[in-house]
């Protein structure tokens, strides 16, 4: 899909498909990303707000480690989180999201600013319309392939859907394709799996109507 | 032995042929935390609450907690094989146990699996564990009796093929012989038998197997087993899955008893799951709706209407007080559900009358309506008799000087008492124990020793058996004691005590001789 799409989306994800998620974290950041994007929509700045807050998590975050612990860290009081804000972002984000940051500081919520911004993405591609999708592939996919892969799975699902591809050569071949949580899986790993299944209950089956029939007197 | 290849090619070809790529579409999650037989999911958000759904390995899950989310999950197998991070997937199915006859005289675990080591059970006959109960248009009153073989069962609270009759009392009283008693006088009955041991000691469920072995019950029996060290999801689930088994039969005009040992064991492992689902407390700490798990499940036996081919279900619950403790939680929501209770004393069960019967709080609400004519003739009123005997018998040990109709009051009671007692594993037939509960209610064995009582039926049960098989034979067909059969079971007693006489006295002219 688009360009901004694509680049947020490992954070998104991470909340979702991985592993070590937080449902208490998960449950909070969602109140506040839900408090955000009504707050940007009165001020008809939601898309830079999510730029922006996405920007803070990938962009400035992570080439600041220290910035985190200063967010996290219950001993610095919720002024000086403010404070630290202030100096850092005032006059280059929009108001809405500088305010976001206040609010969370003043309410020790700084910690968890990366799940409320995947949170918030997450939402407004809800209210978009847009399913978030997971398409794995065995070997790499050129773009022509992946827009008419996820072409043919709009048409298949009926939604919209912001795509995250993946490489997993465990697959061996073929294609998964998770929407939310519905998996549609056609790889050949998953139809080996499935035909190895069969066969055995097949030979228990034959073996045991046909105990006789199997073996020779 | 030489297998036809042959054969096993064309299979595989057969299957192969058929490998088309279908797409394979289910529902995820992803366990986020798993422990103690429970795990959080995250995700699997279309799954439905009492859903089956899978963990990697073929371990299956119930969805027990829905909540904003995360799913809640009950693990039915190794959840030391489940781990954080593994993918769960909905089945879009209710679970469901093997049931009809390939399950009879199996051991089985409570999702079906064999423990017997007699290999897998083959059948396609499946039914969902949980199920609703039959409504009212579908039941028809208790009749017919369910002969348990116990003599003070069937004379003084009888159980009718329908019935719930809770068997309650402390450990070590007898309970599970009452259970297992039950299950052996089965025996050509065409009673179908499922004996659901929930929390047991594995040792004491090998005996309880091995019993029915023995005396040839297991030929239609299945033994569910979900033992002490099982998780608590598959101890929950034990008696649901027994009774889908059960049922199967019921629904099919044909009779089934079950025997659930015990209750309080699985209301145990519902309060462990429970509490770890987070799941509020209640009255000693179970969750608030161990009532229902408990009543939905007694309601499922029930008699069947004529139109639903009039099958019944009979179930014997057992709770296990402590300390006879009734009043507790557990007694007081079983004992409310069932229609009756046999009360078991450890005091009784020491002083030597087993089984343990307290006769003033047994009670069957269904009562006499399940009992044959001829037994209700004899038997009625016993039970009072017997509850009034144990009162003057805590006055008399006062020892005030008695008048002679209180002593003979007593001395009724002291053989009634001796009378009712039974051997485990021998359970009694309903002619002989309609002959022998006459002899002592109409008072022919008042002036029999207390301790000759047992030696003095079993003789005249043989006596009768080999002298006049005619009495018995028409007890049998009738199925009552009419004025005639009255007549001639006199005779018999008079008959049979004649000849104790006339032996006795030989026996003695013969050691005076020596």
């Amino acid at each position: 899909m688009s360009s901004s799409t694509t680049s947020q989306t490992p954070a998104r994800h991470a909340a979702g498909h991985g592993t070590g998620v937080d449902i208490g974290v998960e449950r909070l950041a969602k109140v506040y990303a839900q408090a955000i994007i009504a707050a940007a929509d009165k001020a008809g700045c939601r898309g830079q707000v999510l730029e922006e807050l996405a920007g803070i998590v990938h962009d400035v975050l992570p080439k600041a480690p220290a910035a985190a612990g200063v967010f996290a860290s219950p001993r610095i009081t919720p002024e000086e989180k403010s404070a630290v804000i202030d100096r850092i972002f005032s006059g280059k984000l929009a108001p809405t999201t500088l305010n976001s940051l206040h609010v969370l500081a003043r309410h020790e919520r700084l910690g968890i600013l990366p799940q409320v911004a995947a949170a918030a993405a997450r939402l407004a591609d809800e209210m978009e319309g847009l399913s978030q999708a997971t398409i794995t592939t065995a070997v790499p996919l050129d773009p022509a392939e992946q827009s008419r892969i996820v072409g043919e799975v709009e048409a298949a699902v009926g939604k919209r859907l912001a795509p995250t591809f993946v490489i997993s050569p465990e697959l061996i071949g073929g294609l998964v394709v998770r929407v939310a949580d519905t998996v549609y899986d056609q790889s050949v790993a998953t139809s080996l799996v499935r035909l190895r299944d069969r066969l055995k209950q097949r030979s228990i089956h034959e073996i045991q109507y046909g105990r006789d029939r199997l073996g020779t007197p | 032995m030489k297998f036809n290849t042959d054969e096993i090619a064309s299979v595989l070809r057969e299957e192969i042929g058929r490998f088309e790529s279908r797409i394979d579409v289910r529902e995820v999650g992803r366990v986020l935390e798993v422990g103690d037989g429970i795990a959080r999911v995250w995700g699997l958000s279309g799954v439905m609450a009492g859903e089956m759904v899978e963990f990697p390995g073929g371990i299956t899950g119930l969805a027990f907690n829905l909540e904003e989310n995360s799913v809640g999950v009950i693990i039915l197998g190794d959840y030391l094989k489940v781990t954080e991070g593994d993918e769960v997937r909905s089945t879009g199915k209710l679970l469901s146990v093997p049931v009809g006859d390939a399950v009879i005289g199996r051991v089985l675990d409570p999702l079906g699996n064999p423990l017997d080591g007699k290999g897998p059970v083959v059948t396609d006959l499946r039914r969902p564990v949980e199920t609703l109960a039959p409504g009212v248009a579908e039941r028809q009153p208790v009749r017919e009796p369910l002969q348990t073989g116990i003599k003070a069962i069937d004379a003084m609270t009888p159980v009718g093929r329908g019935q719930r009759e809770l068997i309650i009392g402390d450990r070590k009283t007898g309970k599970t012989a009452i259970g297992i008693d039950a299950i052996i006088n089965q025996k050509n009955s065409g009673v179908k038998c499922f004996y659901v041991a929930v929390g047991q000691k594995d040792s004491s469920v090998a005996v309880a197997i091995d019993t029915l072995r023995k005396y040839g019950a297991m030929d239609y029996t299945t033994v569910i087993v979900s033992g002490a060290s099982t998780a608590a999801p598959l101890q929950y689930i034990a008696p649901y899955s027994g009774t889908a088994m059960a049922e199967h039969f019921m629904y099919n005009g044909q009779h089934a008893l079950i025997v659930y040992d015990d209750l309080s064991k699985q209301a145990t492992a519902y309060r462990q799951l429970s509490l770890l689902m987070r799941r509020p407390p209640g009255r000693e700490a179970y969750p608030g709706d161990v009532f229902y798990a408990h009543s939905r499940l007694l309601e499922r036996s029930a008699k069947l209407s004529k139109e639903k081919g009039g099958g019944s279900l009979t179930s014997l619950p057992i709770i296990e007080t402590l300390e006879g403790e009734v009043s507790a939680y557990i007694p007081t929501n079983v004992i409310s559900i069932t229609d009756g209770q046999i009360y078991l004393q450890p005091d009784l069960f020491f002083a030597g009358q087993r089984p343990a019967m307290n006769a003033g709080i047994s009670v069957s609400r269904v009562g006499g309506a399940a009992q044959t004519k001829a037994m209700k003739k004899v038997a009625g009123g016993l039970r009072l008799d017997l509850a009034s005997f144990r009162e003057l018998e805590a006055f008399a040990q006062l020892g005030t000087d008695l008048d002679a109709a209180t002593q003979q009051r007593l001395d009724r009671g002291y053989r009634m008492v001796e009378l009712l007692k039974q051997g485990q594993f021998a359970p009694m037939d309903t002619v002989d124990q309609v002959m022998s509960i006459y002899a002592g209610t109409r008072g022919h064995l008042d002036d029999v020793k207390r301790e000759d009582v047992a030696d003095w039926e079993k003789g005249f049960l043989t006596f009768v058996r080999d002298q006049i098989p005619e009495l018995r034979r028409r007890i049998d067909e009738s199925k009552e004691l009419d004025a005639e059969g009255e007549r001639q079971l006199e005779a018999a007693i008079a008959e049979y005590k004649r000849q104790r006489a006339t032996k006795g006295s030989d026996s003695r002219q013969l050691a005076g001789a020596r």
